[in-house]
């Protein structure tokens, strides 16, 4: 049984569940928008993190290299997207 | 085939393998897939016309129902693979069942929030705001959806042809997918519904 409830993956859920406490501060606290921004970047991609290690194995077989070349290039065709995006349609006019 | 019986069952062939990782590539795709979604939401989300803002929309007991649905299953279908990994076909196929469950309980969360969001006269035809909001949770509730067929499909396959490297390489990539999907819902719980209710 106990087997069945890995130690890292358990601490991983409750990590998990604390980093979405602490984003939900946000609404619970007066922060300014730029304080409650990089709490929820933080938090955000802390549980992306977690989620890729933890519990997709991105880092255990042997194609780890190609997997996080990957992942890291599709991170940066949606970083640049959506803040190519917020540069020409929002920001660019202010 | 080669079996290398010193790896798990989902990668012990080169083909298994190559699939988890071609698998990688098309999460890849899906992350820009989102990106160009959430683009057009972040530049939208002041068009709101006569139509409600999000904060007279979200509510926190919905969001944090459907985020907990989703943080869960995502966490036991690790146990999922956990248990496959282990040999024990009957605990995975629990958890995967379970994970389903709690699929479908997001799910369900989510089309009450969407009919609920009608009723208050929402609709995606209201403001760009909400075309673009719903084009986003429409987008990954319809992946959600796909996600739950397929893992059904995959129950039914481990049940009938028992835990072999082809089913468990199967199961192991609808693992990849459900995860995935976890990932996206965290960026949506942070930057569409927390920052929308500030």
């Amino acid at each position: 049984m106990k087997q069945l409830f890995p130690r890292g993956q358990v601490m991983g859920f409750a990590f998990s569940l604390i980093l979405t406490l602490v984003a939900l501060s946000v609404i619970v606290f007066d922060l300014s928008l730029k304080m409650a921004m990089i709490i929820l970047l933080v938090t955000a991609f802390m549980q992306a993190a977690l989620q890729l290690v933890m519990f997709m194995h991105a880092g255990e077989s042997e194609d780890k290299a190609s997997i996080y070349t990957n992942v890291y290039y599709g991170l940066f065709v949606a970083l640049v997207t959506i803040f190519g995006t917020m540069l020409t349609m929002i920001w660019g006019y202010q | 085939m080669k079996i290398d019986n010193s790896l798990p069952l989902e990668y012990s062939t080169e083909e298994n393998r190559l699939k988890i990782f071609g698998f990688w590539i098309f999460l890849g795709a899906e992350i820009a897939l989102f990106a160009t979604l959430f683009a057009t939401y972040f530049v939208l989300v002041n068009g709101t016309g006569n139509g409600p803002t999000g904060e007279h929309l979200f509510k926190v007991p919905t969001l944090m129902l459907q985020t907990i649905f989703l943080l869960t299953s995502s966490f036991t279908i690790g146990l999922g693979i956990n248990a496959m990994r282990l040999g024990s076909k009957k605990a995975m196929l629990s958890f995967f069942v379970i994970t389903l469950i709690l699929g479908l309980g997001f799910l369900g969360v989510e089309i009450y929030e969407f009919v609920e969001y009608v009723h208050e006269g929402a609709t995606i035809q209201t403001s760009a705001f909400l075309s673009s909001l719903f084009t986003l949770l429409g987008t990954h509730g319809a992946h959600v959806t796909l996600g739950l067929f397929w893992g059904t499909f995959i129950i039914l396959q481990v049940k009938k042809r028992g835990l072999i490297p082809e089913t468990a390489n199967k199961a192991f990539i609808f693992s990849l997918y459900w995860h995935f999907l976890d990932v996206v819902w965290i960026f949506i719980f942070s930057f569409v519904y927390l920052k929308g209710m500030m």
